[in-house]
C-alpha cells in the first residue's frame, strides 16, 4: 500500500492509467488462480466448519406450543427452558456435533424462538443453521424454494381432528358407514366436514391440507391452536392438526376436545406426514451430517426410544424441563407472546380478536 | 503503694485499650447477624409476591399480566417496611453491610422477575413453574453470584438436588423440624468465629399444600411427588453464610 501511495504521489493521476491498464489485464487470469488456490488450500470454510470454530448451532424453533414436540416455555429452577421431543432431538444434533468438531469444547445450540411463519425468514436471511419444528416435508407445498428437509425423524405422522361435540363425529362415522367396506378417508371427510366451521393453524401442514381438500367448509385460520381451542366465535366445529400433538392434548390439556377416530375406535388419519429438519438447499456437508446422524439414531434405537418416551410415557414436562430443557435467546422472541387469533381464509376476521 | 498505684494504671490501661477492641468485634457481629436476617426475611418477602400473584402468574387468559419486575420491587418494598419498618429506598440510617447487600438481593430478585416475563406473559399457558421456590432458588443464586455472601433455599428433601443440604445446613434442618414452628432464625459462628452461618426456617402455609400436602406421593401439577405436608411443618430453610474476612 506504502508503495502504491507512492507511486500515485509520483506520477499522479494520469500517469497511473497505463498501470491500471497493464494492472486489468491481470485481472482476467484473477479466477483461475483463485480457483486454483482454492483446489489447494479452500478458503471459504463450510457450514460445518463454520459452526466448529464458533462453537455453536444456531437452532430455529416455533415459538407456539406443539407438545409433545416443543412445549410452552417454562420458568425453571435453572431459569427459563424449552423442553419436548424436539429439543431432544437437537441435543443429540450438538452432541454429534461436538463430537465432529473434535472434542475439545462443546457445540451450544443457540435457540431462537421465533413465529412458526418467520422460521423460514430467519433460515433464508442465514440467522439460522437449522431449524425442527415438527416440520413436515411430505406435504405438497410445505417446502419452500431454497430449503432442504432431512430424512424423516418421526415417521408415523399424520394429521388429524379433534373436536368437541359427538355429532361431528357421527357424521364422519356415517359416511364410512356408506362407503360399505371399501374406505375412502378423503370422501368421508369432505361429505361429513361439510357446511362445518373448520380451524386449522396458519402456514402448517393442516392449513395446506384444508385449502387443498376441504372446499365445501368455512376455514379458519389460527395462528396457533391454543388460539384456535379459545376462539368462541364463531364456534369452531373441528380442529386440524398434527395427530400426535392432537393425541396429547386432549389427553393433558383440553380435556373438553376428543380426538376424531375412526367407527372402530382407531384414530382417525386425514393424511400421513413425516417430520423433518430443515436447513437451506447449499448446506451439502450439513445436509449429510444429519442425515447420517438421523440414521444411526434410528439404527441403534435411540429415535424410537425418543418417540416412546415424549408420545408414550406418563411424564411431568416441568420436571424434564428442569433437569434437560434446553435455554433459549430471550431477546429474539416476539415481545409480550400471545397464542394470535383466528381469521376466515377469505381475510375475514372473527367477531372477537384473540 | 507504689505498686498499687501501678498496678492500678496497668489495669486500667489495659482495660481502656481492649475495650474500644471489644466493641470493635462486637460491631460487626451484631451487624452481620442483623443483616443476615434482613437478607432472610428479604428473600421471603419476594417468594410471598409471588405466592400473592400466583392466581395472576397462573392465569391463561390474560397475555400481558403487568407483573414486571417495577410492580414486583413496589410490592416488595412495601411489604418488607411492613415486617421489618425498614424502607428499602432509604437505607442510610443500616449499617454500611446491610446498605451494600439488601440493595443486591433486590435487584436479583428483580432481574428474577425480569427474566421471567415471557413465560409470565404467555397466554394460552396456565401452570408456568413460576412459583415462589423457583423464584426463590434463582434469587439466592444470582444474589450468590455477584456476592462474597452465600445465600440458599434448602430443605431435607429438596425437590431440586442443587438445593441439598451440606452438613451443617442437614443438622440444623433436623434440630428444627423436631420443635415446634418460631420465627426466628439460628445462627452461629463457625470456623474460630470467622464465618457467619444463619438459617431461617420456612413453613408449610395453606397455599404450598396444594402441591405440597396430602396425599403423600400423588405428582403434583409440576410432576414431582407431594410431600404429604401439614400446614406448619418445616417446609425448609433459608441458610446465610457471611465470611468476616472478606468484607
Amino acid at each position: 500500500m506504502r508503495r502504491l501511495r507512492h507511486l500515485l504521489k509520483e506520477y499522479g493521476s494520469q500517469g497511473m492509467v497505463p498501470f491500471l491498464i497493464a494492472f486489468g489485464f491481470f485481472l482476467q487470469g484473477c479466477g483461475l488462480i483463485f480457483d486454483a488456490v482454492e483446489l489447494v488450500h479452500p478458503l471459504t470454510r463450510h457450514e460445518l466448519s463454520v459452526i466448529c470454530s464458533k462453537g455453536q448451532v444456531r437452532v430455529g424453533i416455533s415459538v407456539e406450543p406443539s407438545r409433545p414436540f416443543v412445549f410452552p416455555a417454562l420458568y425453571t429452577d435453572e431459569g427459563v427452558r424449552i423442553t419436548g421431543l424436539d429439543v431432544e432431538l437437537i441435543r443429540e444434533v450438538a452432541d454429534a456435533l461436538t463430537t465432529y468438531c473434535g472434542g475439545q469444547k462443546p457445540i451450544v445450540p443457540t435457540m431462537h424462538l421465533t413465529r412458526f411463519r418467520d422460521l423460514f425468514v430467519a433460515m433464508n436471511e442465514g440467522n439460522l443453521d437449522i431449524f425442527v419444528s415438527s416440520i413436515g416435508a411430505n406435504i405438497p407445498g410445505a417446502v419452500p424454494v431454497g430449503l432442504w428437509y432431512s430424512t424423516p425423524y418421526f415417521h408415523n405422522g399424520g394429521i388429524g381432528a379433534m373436536i368437541q361435540k359427538p355429532d361431528v363425529a357421527e357424521r364422519v362415522r356415517a359416511q364410512f358407514q356408506k362407503q360399505a367396506g371399501d374406505p375412502d378417508t378423503l370422501a368421508a371427510i369432505q361429505e361429513g366436514f361439510s357446511g362445518l366451521t373448520v380451524a386449522a393453524q396458519s402456514g402448517r401442514t393442516s392449513h395446506l391440507y384444508a385449502e387443498a381438500n376441504l372446499k365445501d367448509i368455512q376455514l379458519l385460520i389460527c395462528d396457533s391452536l391454543p388460539a384456535a381451542v379459545e376462539t368462541k366465535d364463531p364456534h369452531i366445529d373441528v380442529i386440524l392438526s398434527k395427530h400426535s400433538v392432537l393425541d396429547y392434548v386432549t389427553k393433558h390439556v383440553w380435556p373438553d376436545w376428543h380426538l376424531l377416530t375412526r367407527n372402530d375406535g382407531t384414530p382417525l388419519i386425514l393424511t400421513q406426514e413425516s417430520f423433518s429438519i430443515v436447513t437451506v438447499d447449499e448446506n451439502r456437508r450439513l445436509q449429510w451430517f444429519l442425515n447420517n446422524l438421523l440414521y444411526r439414531l434410528e439404527e441403534s434405537g435411540r429415535l424410537e426410544q425418543m418417540r416412546r418416551r415424549w408420545l408414550k410415557e406418563d411424564y411431568a414436562p416441568t420436571r424434564r424441563a428442569t433437569t434437560e430443557g434446553l435455554p433459549f435467546e430471550i431477546s429474539k422472541v416476539p415481545e409480550h407472546y400471545d397464542q394470535g387469533q383466528c381469521r376466515f381464509a377469505t381475510g375475514r376476521r372473527t367477531g372477537k380478536t384473540y | 503503694m507504689k505498686s498499687r498505684t501501678v498496678l492500678f494504671i496497668s489495669l486500667n490501661l489495659v482495660f481502656f485499650l481492649t475495650y474500644p477492641n471489644i466493641s470493635w468485634a462486637q460491631a460487626p457481629r451484631e451487624e452481620t447477624e442483623k443483616t443476615a436476617q434482613h437478607l432472610a426475611t428479604l428473600l421471603n418477602v419476594g417468594r410471598l409476591i409471588v405466592e400473592r400473584n400466583q392466581t395472576l402468574i397462573n392465569d391463561p387468559g390474560i397475555g400481558d399480566k403487568g407483573f414486571t419486575p417495577e410492580v414486583f420491587e413496589h410490592e416488595v418494598v412495601d411489604e418488607f417496611i411492613r415486617q421489618t419498618t425498614i424502607d428499602l429506598k432509604h437505607l442510610s440510617s443500616l449499617p454500611s453491610l446491610a446498605k451494600e447487600l439488601l440493595p443486591m438481593l433486590l435487584q436479583s430478585s428483580k432481574e428474577v422477575v425480569a427474566d421471567a416475563q415471557l413465560v409470565i406473559n404467555q397466554r394460552g399457558i396456565g401452570y408456568k413453574n413460576f412459583v415462589p421456590a423457583t423464584f426463590g432458588s434463582q434469587a439466592a443464586r444470582k444474589f450468590s453470584n455477584r456476592s462474597y455472601v452465600k445465600i440458599k433455599q434448602t430443605a431435607l428433601n429438596p425437590r431440586n438436588l442443587k438445593n441439598t443440604p451440606d452438613a451443617y445446613e442437614e443438622n440444623v434442618l433436623k434440630r428444627l423440624a423436631m420443635r415446634p414452628a418460631v420465627d426466628t432464625s439460628i445462627t452461629e459462628w463457625i470456623d474460630n468465629g470467622t464465618t457467619l452461618r444463619a438459617m431461617t426456617p420456612l413453613y408449610y402455609l395453606q397455599d404450598c399444600l396444594a402441591c405440597h400436602g396430602k396425599p403423600r406421593g400423588i405428582l403434583d401439577i409440576s410432576g414431582y411427588p407431594r410431600e404429604g405436608a401439614q400446614e406448619g411443618d418445616l417446609a425448609g430453610a433459608i441458610s446465610i453464610q457471611i465470611p468476616v474476612n472478606k468484607q
